[in-house]
């Protein structure tokens, strides 16, 4: 892994797709940039997905290859595995503290081999398919991992030695400790990414409680192929699911738990998992209850529309609490709004909680950054100038300025770049060194 | 005898193993995943002598084994990435899992 210098062009927090496309765009112009993830791997959450809508390509097919154009450009220096610990304005410039993690092994001498993880004796929950399958207290973080690097998580090691033993390459280090870097930038864009509102938020519907009670992002795990099950079963007992609920705006707008906003993705993850789920299981029946669905992007009405042709049961109502019941399954209680306004009880084997978009990150403390009333960095020029944030030269892009789908989150992601780009022209007053060389 | 025999000084760093290093930093292995561990094992070693009398459900994992659905389904799946179970037939809107090779 190469050094970190002591100065670049932009620093990029956060590798997930809007990041990695910040920090192409941005190096496509020349620009020597510094592309750091807190993670062990870039992808960010996109990775992790099974399918996109509305047009149902693989998710990591498509984000896998810009993550490798990432971590092979000639500009980019990818630094997984480190957290900023500081960002201060210096000048038109600032000046970025970071803290370097240890992976506990030497990266350039890793192969990525995997023979650390069959060693290691112990399971742990495994993060990135949010807690249904398992990892290794010392592992790659996933098969499309960049970089295929190990890791290890010493709060899960249980001290056997038996990886370092047994690593081909001698690469194991125990003694690593993390390491504080500092370098200069010109621009900064923040692209910190998304997490879900906690699925203790509405303890009525027993998320985190009741077995078969499923967030959306255990769901994608779930129906991926290289998934912790490697099919569609219930985490409670392994059953195929015949009869499967997606329950909407269970962590949006609801303003007991703090999230007013619509999170904007809801519905159309609920009716891509749906319709795949009606595409996996023969004869599945799954019924989405809803206040009232948006379809809000450009061919999303009518994969609304597909789904309901193949199958997937729309009803407007309200859930207002899920019970289990006998042999793990589920009692969901709906208010129905339509003609009738009836309440009714209906069982379920599974129930996904379409859970709402919540920001990742807080800036506090480590830039002076302003943050909104819902969490996510204030936007001051919302219509004109929507990723410049409250500082000059500090650009947002991404689910860090509010909830977004895929291709929302790229086209900030280019406006930040540019932006950043015209910001370090204005300040510098030239073009980046990187172009004058490209031009001889 | 062995009167003279001064105790063992503790290591100075430089003296320990890396691996003994990152322990004492990290102050041993938690409580908790000690237990993690031990029931981790005990859990392993049922289900394979389970398995090893015959294919079974998770249902039916968890009955023999006097454990619960979710903790034996959570286990079996971590055997299943081990290598060590391969799926076979349904039963009744259950997948029946073997040893592989069994």
């Amino acid at each position: 892994m190469p050094e970190i210098r002591s100065r670049y062009d932009a620093l990029v927090i956060g590798g997930g797709i809007a990041g990695i496309q910040a920090a192409l765009d941005l190096a496509e112009q020349g620009f020597q940039i510094l592309l750091v993830d807190k993670y062990p791997s870039i992808g960010g959450v996109m990775v992790g997905l099974n399918k996109v809508f509305p047009t149902l390509d693989c998710s990591s097919c498509i984000c896998t290859p810009r993550m490798a154009e990432a971590a092979h450009h000639d500009r980019i220096q990818l630094q997984t595995y480190t957290e900023v610990a500081a960002v201060r304005k210096d000048g038109a410039g600032f000046e970025v503290q970071l803290t370097v993690k240890p992976r506990y092994m030497n990266e350039d001498a890793c192969i990525g081999c995997g023979e650390c993880e069959l060693a290691c004796p112990i399971d742990i929950p495994h993060e990135f398919d949010y807690g249904l399958g398992s990892r290794k207290a010392i592992y790659i973080p996933h098969g499309n991992a960049i970089p295929q690097k190990g890791v290890l998580m010493p709060e899960d090691c249980v001290f056997c030695g038996k990886c370092e033993r047994i690593c081909p390459t001698h690469c194991i280090d125990f003694t690593q400790e993390p390491q504080s870097v500092t370098t200069s930038v010109g621009a900064v864009v923040v692209a910190t990414g998304l997490d879900i509102t906690p699925m203790g938020k509405k303890p009525e519907y027993g998320g985190g409680r009741l077995a078969n009670v499923m967030s959306p992002l255990q769901m994608e795990r779930v129906q991926s192929s290289n998934g912790p099950y490697g099919r569609v079963l219930r985490p409670a007992d392994g059953k195929i699911p015949r009869s499967i609920a997606y329950v909407q705006c269970a962590g949006s707008r609801d303003r007991s738990i703090g999230v007013p906003y619509c999170s904007r993705v809801c519905c159309m993850y609920a009716i891509k998992q749906a319709l795949l789920l009606r595409h996996y299981i023969h004869g599945v029946d799954v019924t989405l209850y809803h206040m009232d669905i948006r379809a809000f992007g450009k061919g999303y009405e009518q994969f609304y529309r597909r789904a309901m042709a193949e199958g997937v049961k729309i009803v407007k109502g309200k859930v207002g609490r899920i019970t289990e019941v006998d042999n793990y399954d589920l009692l969901v209680r709906v208010e129905l709004l339509d003609a009738d306004d009836r309440v009714v009880e209906r069982r379920h084997d599974l129930v996904v909680l379409a859970q709402g978009i919540v920001a990742a990150w807080n800036p506090k403390g480590v830039i002076d950054l302003s943050v909104a009333e819902d969490g996510f960095l204030q936007r001051p020029q919302a219509k004109l100038n929507p990723s410049y944030t409250t500082m000059e030269g500090v650009f947002m892009a991404g689910a860090a300025a509010g909830p977004k789908d895929i291709p929302d989150a790229i086209v900030e992601a280019g406006e930040a770049a540019m932006s950043a780009a015209i910001y370090l022209y204005r300040t510098r007053g030239r073009a980046p060194a990187a172009a004058h060389v490209m031009a001889h | 005898m062995t009167d003279n025999v001064q105790p063992e000084a503790p290591k100075t760093e430089k003296a320990k193993r890396p691996i003994e290093i990152l322990r004492d930093r990290q102050g041993g292995m938690s409580k908790e995943l000690k237990e993690r561990f031990t029931e981790q094992q005990r859990i392993y070693k049922a289900i394979r002598a389970a398995l090893k009398a015959g294919p079974k459900t998770v249902p039916q994992l968890a009955a023999e084994c006097k454990l619960e659905p979710p903790q034996t389904m959570w286990h079996l799946m971590a055997l299943r990435r081990h290598g060590e179970i391969v799926e076979g037939a349904e039963e009744n809107d259950y997948v029946v899992y073997r040893l592989k090779g069994a």
